[in-house]
């Protein structure tokens, strides 16, 4: 875990919430978790020190590691 | 939401930069690698991808005129495949998105600004983003018509200006070790070619539908032209040292020395690589956003903007821990999945909705028929 990366996010998390609760008061409920349900996606992953775990491209590239193989012949 | 309007013209110009920005840096390199000398084949052939997909999503949209294919995937398969479905395109965009704006910085940090991290690169150009997504189609519209010009000038201009250094012969043999070599080299460009799938989202906001699939025909048929005078001019400037280059446009525009006053033109090649880039990076940004806001049925999509933001900031170092292990998952992994997705499954899905449509019509009948005995 990298407490700069968190941190960081934390804050930017921290400011666009200021910035956009305000404009969101009068909008349905589910508009306002589906925001905050992502920010805390987001937040979530900043936990990881992304570039050196799986992930999205590592999978993608064992699912299509066959077809790479024939190009590569 | 609804009033949203642009015009097929201006979908064209949003198309063309979407797909020929990042193309036209990386692929003569990758496309080299197989094809050798025959590189400027391979784009003729990887069209093809391109108007079958474009001959799909104006399909899919004529079946359902209103809806992108988050909607109407529920409608042709069911509810919840239909939610599965619309998730995997969700997040292959969003990937793309952290991919391109990965490779953006890739590029930027490792010809220009060598002392920079490459976060800040990443960010600024997002938050960039963010901002012109917040705006909504319609900005994004004007944004392209006046930048497009931008874009389009300079690269035509930086053809012109390298006449002098372009060795023809390079050219030969053509097709030495006959068809396999492009064909090859087709398969990466082919991914790129299938992003033209993102006009399944931008077809329902045209004011002039009409001239939506003309267009959309024109758009690849450009991107093609485009791909393959660039990958002749890498050609004749570089020879067979194309496959060694990273990015052969760049290494190029280093040639140009005009009376001593046209030099140092790679500034060129950046200038519109970024604007390529923003336009390229908005609408795969506006796609994710529009895309999470119809999966979840919300009405105003714009909240959605910033925490997504953040989302494709995390994508792009996601598993990516080198800029190496990033080409290497664009050229063995990047094509089948971009064609699998865009392509291959739509395809489906066109299938799907036209027995579906074919069987009602007939029920239709049936039932009328009925009514008059």
């Amino acid at each position: 875990m990298k407490w700069g990366n968190f941190l960081a996010t934390a804050f930017i998390i921290l400011i666009i919430i200021l910035l956009q609760w305000p404009k969101m008061k009068q909008k349905p409920k589910k508009e306002k978790s589906a925001f905050i349900v992502l920010l805390l996606i987001g937040l979530f992953l900043s936990m990881f020190d992304l570039p050196y775990i799986g992930g999205p491209a590592k999978w993608i590239e064992y699912v299509f590691n066959p077809f790479g193989e024939i190009l590569e012949k | 939401m609804k009033t949203v309007k642009i015009s097929s013209l201006q979908m064209a110009m949003l198309m063309y930069p979407t797909i020929v920005a990042t193309a036209i840096l990386s692929v003569p390199n990758l496309t080299a690698t197989y094809a050798n000398q025959d590189l400027w084949i391979s784009p003729i052939f990887a069209s093809i991808i391109g108007f079958l997909t474009v001959f799909i999503s104006v399909r899919l949209h004529k079946l359902y005129p209103e809806k992108t294919v988050i909607q109407f995937s529920e409608q042709i398969i069911g509810r919840i495949p239909g939610k599965i479905l619309g998730l995997a395109f969700l997040f292959f965009y969003i990937q793309s998105t952290g991919g391109i704006t990965r490779s953006y910085a890739e590029f930027i940090v490792s010809s220009f600004l060598f002392q920079t991290p490459i976060i800040v690169v990443i960010v600024s150009m997002v938050l960039l983003c963010a901002f012109a997504v917040y705006g909504g189609l319609e900005v994004l519209g004007r944004i392209t018509q006046v930048l497009f010009p931008l874009f389009f000038v300079p690269l035509f201009l930086l053809i012109i200006l390298l006449s002098p250094e372009y060795e023809f012969s390079n050219i030969f043999p053509i097709l030495e070790r006959g068809l396999l070599p492009p064909i090859k080299g087709a398969v990466v460009p082919g991914g790129w070619f299938s992003e033209f799938f993102i006009t399944i989202f931008l077809l329902p906001f045209l004011a002039d539908k009409k001239k939506g699939s003309k267009y959309g025909i024109l758009t690849v048929f450009a991107v093609m032209i485009t791909l393959v005078v660039v990958n002749l001019i890498v050609l004749f400037i570089l020879g067979n040292t194309t496959s060694s280059k990273t990015y052969p446009l760049m290494n190029i525009s280093r040639y140009i020395s005009i009376a001593d006053f046209f030099e140092n033109l790679e500034s060129v090649t950046m200038a519109i690589w970024i604007l390529g880039t923003f336009v390229k990076i908005s609408v795969f940004f506006y796609v994710v956003v529009l895309g999470t806001a119809q999966w979840l049925n919300i009405e105003d999509y714009r909240p959605l903007v910033w925490p997504i933001g953040i989302l494709i900031v995390e994508f792009s170092f996601w598993a990516v821990p080198s800029s190496m292990a990033f080409i290497h998952y664009e050229i063995t992994a990047f094509p089948f999945y971009s064609v699998t997705i865009q392509t291959i499954i739509p395809l489906f899905l066109l299938g799907i909705a036209f027995f579906r449509n074919k069987n009602r019509n007939r029920n239709k009948k049936k039932e009328t028929n009925s009514v008059y005995k």
